[in-house]
């Protein structure tokens, strides 16, 4: 009964997710977005800097500043942030799988448990973005489709740690100030994406593409929290943001 | 060039890392033994009993350096620079030296087999066609070949006879050199050598079994290469896929002869192959990503690239990233060692890596002057860039949210209208 408030009988709060959840959530935006951009870069330099105007062909190509390679240092800053953006999201990554089991607020693994009637449930829910009818309840937990939605993109987003990983401990000859036992964790744990994707080429558009998909679950994610607010009008937006939701359910209170 | 165990003392006597929890990736002394000296000794010992036995007595041994390099206008302090130069190269101490040349000598008398399997036989000419060679590429040209079909003398039955007969008298002893995949199509058929029309894949096995060590030179006998691209019509497979017995992988395309005479060298020193990387490559060659060591690597740093040949960048040697250099994906030395009597290398001439001295470069690294984030991916039905297919899934991803979100609104407004319309049954149906 704590989550609810008693002035009001109809319309009730329920707390969704907590600082350290909602910390993470940021950080992961801000590192994502910062990861993108720079990864682009990366991938494709579109950027010149310290360039005579004569190599800007194309309006994609800008020139930035005119100067020596001494003053220019931009691949190097591009791949240091796309470094600090990835360690970021690595972090909160575990974070979030520690949190997936041991949170004492919401847990995630409570959305899949029991598994039948969670998927005959995150399939109602499927069914009522199309139908816009039967809305099932939502409670203080993770509703299973998003729970669903969450996974997957948890997955891609270890994938793309692996992969960069693999990518990074190239540079590595064995050695590191941190002890010869990181590269060789690197490469350890990192490995076998050198055989699931062809190389370290293969890695690299596998990293590249994945991107991709993150980006389509970005605005997958805006759109459907954008929509629940619209559709249920429950706040479903702010939860990110306070931490709490409205809901018009009376089972909310357990 | 003799007896350096005076000299013992600069070596270092441990060469254990700082944390022992982790093994040493890289033994200067070979996994020999920890004490250096004993290193020395056994080291020594060997070189001695090669000596006896492949050089007839000591004018012998002491001259042939000199007759053969002589010929070819080296002088004795060019070869002694050079030695210098590969005890460098094969990360090896400084003392190793005299060892080295003792060793170079020695491998200009010891029992060769070198067999061509389907390539271009481009590691071959590499070697034996250069105009100003360095004494690697004579010491390659000078090795006692028993068998190798671009240059033997012998033909038909009477090369197929010395093959036989190298393999039965030095067992154990001679050095296998393979260039070329093998195919194992159709039983090894897609490739047949000699009178008696055997397959290269028969050649292969026979003399694998007794060879002292095999070598597979070229990223053909490395990894396929070229012909076991896809879709690998004669299903071609590298040497170390014949065999059970370990493989030195020397790829690139050709394989710089350095490399080849550094790993001979070293097995004549030490008897047995180097550390190798998890791809079966010495790891002193192969240890270091190209791009990690290229000349052109600031200009990558700063954002300074070619963007079409000949531009303003090509002439200021500019990073080569976006006309498709591979050398982020590749490890070989050339950057260090270079090619064409230590002239030059790609990134040097001005055009990028190829990334040959990786497996299935010619399906991985390709489009070779494109960046690789050009590169096509496969799925099934879908070949695409990266970009291009991820950029076609996002649109659809957006018009898919765009048709929903009017979906949604037109359905909303629709169910208004009904609701006004039917109040009393869905009040019935709360009821219930």
């Amino acid at each position: 009964m704590k989550n609810i408030e008693p002035a009001n009988n109809d319309i009730k709060m329920i707390h969704r997710m907590t600082v350290i959840k909602r910390v993470i959530h940021w950080a992961l935006f801000l590192a994502l977005i910062n990861n993108i951009i720079t990864g682009f870069y990366i991938a494709y330099p579109f950027l010149m800097f310290g360039k005579s105007p004569i190599q800007a062909y194309s309006p994609s190509i800008g020139v930035l500043s005119t100067g020596e390679t001494y003053q220019a240092f931009i691949m190097a800053y591009v791949r240091y942030f796309h470094f600090i953006g990835a360690i970021v999201i690595d972090v909160a990554f575990f974070v979030w799988l520690y949190l997936a089991f041991f949170s004492l607020k919401e847990p995630l693994y409570k959305s899949f448990m029991p598994f039948g009637d969670k998927m005959n449930e995150a399939f109602r829910m499927l069914k009522h973005y199309f139908t816009l009818k039967n809305k099932p309840e939502t409670t203080r937990y993770q509703d299973p489709f998003n729970a669903i939605i969450f996974t997957f993109f948890h997955v891609l987003i270890f994938l793309q740690m692996v992969t960069g990983f693999q990518m990074y401990v190239s540079s590595f000859t064995g050695t590191s100030v941190i002890g010869g036992w990181w590269p060789w964790f690197m490469h350890f744990t990192t490995d076998w994406t050198l055989f699931v994707f062809g190389g370290l080429t293969g890695v690299t558009l596998a990293h590249l593409f994945i991107m991709w998909i993150i980006m389509i679950f970005i605005i997958y994610h805006i759109y459907t929290e954008v929509w629940r607010s619209v559709m249920w009008k429950e706040g479903d937006i702010l939860i990110p943001f306070g931490g709490y939701k409205y809901t018009k359910n009376n089972i909310e209170a357990e | 060039m003799r007896n350096g165990n005076k000299k013992t003392r600069h070596v270092t006597k441990t060469n254990k890392p700082s944390d022992s929890n982790t093994p040493p990736k890289w033994d200067p002394l070979r996994r020999i033994s920890d004490n250096s000296a004993e290193v020395l000794k056994k080291v020594d010992e060997r070189l001695d009993s090669l000596e006896k036995e492949y050089f007839k007595d000591k004018g012998d041994k002491d001259g042939n350096m000199g007759n053969i390099l002589g010929f070819h206008g080296v002088s004795r302090r060019d070869f002694l620079k050079w030695t210098a130069v590969l005890t460098s190269t094969l990360m090896l101490p400084y003392v190793f030296r005299q060892r080295v040349a003792r060793a170079a000598n020695i491998l200009t008398r010891t029992p060769f087999i070198w067999l061509d399997m389907s390539d271009c036989m481009g590691n071959t000419e590499a070697f034996i066609r250069t105009a100003h060679p360095t004494p690697a590429e004579i010491i390659l040209n000078y090795v006692s070949v028993d068998y190798m079909e671009s240059i033997m003398a012998a033909a038909g039955y009477q090369a197929e006879a010395r093959r036989v007969e190298t393999i039965r008298k030095h067992k154990g002893k001679y050095i296998l050199v393979v260039e070329g995949s093998i195919p194992t199509g159709l039983g090894g058929k897609f490739l047949t050598i000699g009178a008696k029309g055997e397959t290269g894949l028969k050649i292969t096995k026979e003399a694998a079994r007794d060879a002292g060590i095999i070598i597979a030179i070229g990223n053909c006998a490395s990894y396929g290469g070229i012909p076991a691209a896809s879709p690998n019509p004669t299903s071609a497979v590298p040497v170390s896929s014949v065999t059970h017995r370990q493989v030195i992988n020397i790829p690139a395309c050709p394989a710089n002869p350095v490399n080849v005479v550094g790993t001979l060298v070293e097995y004549i020193l030490v008897g047995k192959a180097p550390d190798l990387d998890n791809l079966g490559r010495p790891l002193w060659a192969y240890g270091g990503r190209l791009h990690d060591n290229c000349y052109r690597r600031g200009h990558f740093e700063a954002g300074e690239f070619v963007r079409r040949w000949g531009d303003e960048g090509a002439k200021k040697q500019y990073c080569l990233y976006m006309m498709g250099c591979k050398g982020p994906f590749t490890w070989n030395n050339c950057t260090t060692v270079e090619y064409n009597q230590d002239l030059s290398f790609p990134m040097r001439a001005g055009h990028g890596c190829i990334g040959c001295s990786q497996p299935a470069f010619w399906d991985r690294m390709s489009p070779f002057e494109k960046p690789n984030a050009e590169a096509k991916i496969f799925f099934p039905a879908v070949e695409s860039t990266a970009d291009g297919f991820g950029l076609g899934l996002f649109g659809a991803a957006g018009a898919g949210i765009a048709a929903h979100a009017i979906y949604s609104g037109v359905k909303r407004e629709r169910d208004k209208h009904k609701e006004g319309k039917g109040k009393k049954e869905e009040g019935k149906d709360k009821k219930e």
